[in-house]
């Protein structure tokens, strides 16, 4: 069975690092399904959140252990799903012309937790965060108007502990941004 | 540094800071190849030829090979100064084998100038995108300042933890500009993104000494690694206290004199017979420095199952990797096998051992006698191999190319002497033999450095005769000549049903063209002048090739077929 890994990648701050990291991920055939880079709360740390769905945890295991190999990573964690907190964003670009179904922000709003961020002269831009699955469901329902343009962003994630990330950074002076 | 300058501090360009960074941190020798990109480095390398020793090679796949010869020889950081462009993709197969085989290197590429990345411009190539995959790290300089820094960096990250290929990639701009701070080079010994565990957990060495102690039939493979971490006393104390038989993999070849009562070959494709087929009976497998690769293990399904596997290594991605560890002991096999030593009983496994005895006598039957004492017309590489072995006391440092030499070598060569072999291994680069024997000698020109080559891997590098000519140091080289690309037409007679296919070589006059280098030589096809032959060869003072005519259609056994179980050993 498909399981889903979160790969939360705590970096320096290196130019070409993205690409050594997706490399090992090339070598051994593995699509990634979503990929964010971002700062952190700590100066000069960059974090990766890879998000890969794989039957064998093992295979994922040594997966990590080789990303934890590469000079410039500091930390690496592969999460399942239950042991992290995470969330996407999807744009949804929908046409609305004059003689069209106008769409119900009410039921946007209320029933599905989204908002119309911009409206343009004949469409507007709505925004959803969610799972993945909410994204979609919200997808379906949206698929009465004209879907213009669709967009979700890769998987950000925080795992479910109380620690801080420098309880995992090796020993060091990180300075909070 | 004129007088128009003389307001400003007397800064280095960034080509005098590649080289004063080259002396702080203890290089001697470097080997290279000139050309447009790296040409402000080769202008301020004509002011540190006191202090630095430059060796022109001939192509740059012969300077980065080279540089394993000599890094494996010193166990330090072996230096290549190349070009951009094609300069550096010559360099990709000698990073990619030191990454494969664990090997040291800081390769200093030109790069265009600074402007102009990115742009296609002459001579340009994304030589970080393409190394990436085969270095340990690398790095583009575009700013004079960061020499110093960068420099320290990759020499630190090379020869610590699992040794590999750095790269530093830097624009000429970055190589003729003037640094804008005063030049100052600190060795760097920790950084905080890279910190390789030497010294094992206790708990880790607890966990592997009660398995060695509780076992009956314990079972050693020496690898790479105690060559690299010069554990080899340390081995031989383990050894000698635990009783435990040893074989040492292709790389870990000499971390044990061949004469050592508990010594019994090596394991792998062409291993010996008791040494494969007894992993599966031995109760503990430990491994030192080594990781289990495809052409030791063959079928992992049916590997050592029966096996508690204490795993020492410096790598923890190699753990676990191919064969899972009951204890695995993540640091270097120096400092483990130091720590181990008092945690482990005084023991003998003397009827264990001679189980290994019956298999070598029956290998000898059918394999070494018929190679040793050959009744065919033709010289055997077994033979010749052999009596190289007895002439040089096994005292000799032996670099072998790839193919059947390759493995006749390691099977006949009684290594006496610890850290003798260099060889082409996870990457079986064919050319490597001539150019890395170069660089051995380099290194240690006090030791008798062979190179040991077929007449195929001699003619991918042959030009590096020139540099060993030039050199005038005393290579001794020798062709095991059969004519054939011997292991690819090997594996055509045993699983293509000879369909000999592209394997049979018309070959150049090896004798002259050796000649022509400027390098002594001869052939030698009788058996009765071999002894003679070997003599010459090793009475040499100069440089010299002897080209021993072999058996064409020899084959190399023992043999475990690719993908086969360790028990299903060929002997013919």
């Amino acid at each position: 069975m498909l399981t889903t890994y979160t790969i939360s990648i705590f970096t320096t701050n290196t130019v070409g690092l993205l690409n050594r990291i997706t490399i090992i991920f090339t070598r051994r055939r593995i699509n990634i399904e979503c990929l964010t880079v971002s700062e952190t709360e700590r100066k000069g740390v960059s974090r990766f959140t890879i998000v890969i769905r794989n039957e064998n945890r093992e295979f994922v295991e040594k997966l990590v252990r080789q990303i934890r190999k590469i000079t410039d990573v500091l930390a690496v964690f592969g999460y399942l799903d239950d042991e992290i907190v995470f969330n996407e964003i999807a744009l949804f670009k929908i046409a609305t012309p004059l003689q069209g179904e106008s769409i119900d922000v009410k039921t946007i709003n209320l029933d599905w937790n989204a908002k119309v961020v911009h409206w343009g002269l004949e469409y507007v831009v709505v925004e959803k965060n969610g799972t993945e699955d909410e994204i979609h469901e919200f997808y379906s329902y949206l698929k009465k108007w004209e879907i213009l343009e669709y967009i979700k962003s890769g998987r950000v994630a925080v795992g479910k502990t109380e620690k801080g990330l420098v309880a995992y950074l090796p020993e060091g002076n990180w300075e909070i941004v | 540094m004129g007088q128009t300058q003389s307001d400003q501090p007397n800064f280095l360009t960034g080509a005098q800071a590649i080289m004063q960074s080259l002396v702080e941190q203890g290089v001697t020798t470097i080997f290279g190849y000139p050309g447009g990109a790296i040409m402000p480095t080769y202008d301020a390398l004509y002011d540190y030829q006191d202090r630095l020793h430059h060796i022109l090679v001939r192509h740059e796949q012969g300077a980065g090979h080279a540089a394993q010869g000599y890094a494996r020889m010193l166990n330090k950081a072996g230096v290549c100064m190349v070009t951009s462009g094609p300069g550096a993709t010559n360099l990709i197969t000698p990073i990619a084998d030191a990454m494969l085989d664990s090997t040291p290197l800081v390769c200093i590429v030109g790069q265009v100038r600074g402007n102009l990345l990115g742009t296609d411009a002459f001579q340009e190539c994304d030589v970080i995108g393409m190394s990436m995959p085969v270095t340990k790290w690398n790095y583009q300089v575009v700013d004079a300042n960061e020499i110093p820094e960068i420099m320290a960096k990759a020499f630190y990250i090379a020869e610590t933890g699992r040794p590999g290929p750095v790269l530093i990639d830097i624009t000429r701009t970055a190589q003729s500009d003037k640094m804008t701070i005063p030049f100052e080079y600190k060795p760097i010994k920790t950084l905080i993104s890279y910190k390789p565990r030497i010294d094992p957990k206790a708990e880790h060495l607890e966990a592997a000494a009660k398995l060695i102690n509780a076992a009956k039939k314990p079972y050693i493979l020496a690898g790479h690694g105690v060559l690299i971490s010069g554990a080899e006393q340390e081995l031989n104390d383990f050894v000698d206290k635990t009783g435990i038989p040893v074989a040492t993999t292709l790389l870990g070849m000499s971390s044990m004199d061949a004469d050592h009562p508990l010594y019994v070959g090596w394991p792998g494709m062409h291993g010996n017979y008791g040494a494969n087929f007894l992993t599966n009976s031995c109760d503990v497998l430990i491994a030192i420095g080594m990781r289990f690769d495809d052409r030791i293990t063959g079928d992992l399904a049916s590997y050592a199952k029966q096996a508690k596997v204490v795993h020492i290594e410096i790598d923890p991605s190699e753990v676990d990797k191919n064969v899972k560890a009951d204890a695995p002991v993540i640091g270097d096999a120096k400092s483990a096998l130091k720590a181990l030593l008092p945690l482990v009983n005084k023991n003998e496994h003397t009827e264990w051992r001679n189980e290994f005895r019956k298999y070598d006598e029956e290998e000898y039957e059918k394999i070494d006698k018929k190679d040793i004492f050959h009744t065919g017309d033709k010289i055997t590489m077994g033979e010749a191999v052999h009596m190289l072995s007895n002439k040089t006391k096994g005292e000799a440092v032996v670099v072998t190319d790839v193919g059947q030499h390759q493995m006749i070598t390691n099977h006949y060569y009684r290594f006496k002497k610890r850290n003798s072999i260099v060889t082409s291994g996870g990457a079986g680069t064919m050319g490597f033999a001539l150019p890395a024997a170069f660089g051995a000698k380099v290194a240690l020109p006090e030791r008798e450095v062979i190179a040991i080559i077929g007449d195929g891997g001699f003619q991918m590098t042959l030009q590096e005769l020139g540099t060993i000519a030039q050199s005038g140091l005393p290579v001794k080289i020798i062709i095991l000549n059969n004519n054939f690309l011997g292991m690819v037409r090997q594996w055509q007679e045993l699983f293509h049903s000879r369909r000999y296919s592209f394997v049979e070589l018309q070959n150049p006059d090896f004798i002259t063209i050796a000649k022509g280098f400027g390098i002594d030589g001869h052939k030698v096809e009788d058996r009765t002048e071999l002894s003679n032959s070997l003599d010459t060869l090793l009475n040499s003072k100069t440089p010299y090739l002897l080209e021993i005519v072999c058996e064409k259609e020899g084959n190399v056994f023992p043999m475990v077929p690719a993908g086969g179980s360790v028990t299903n050993v060929r002997l013919e």
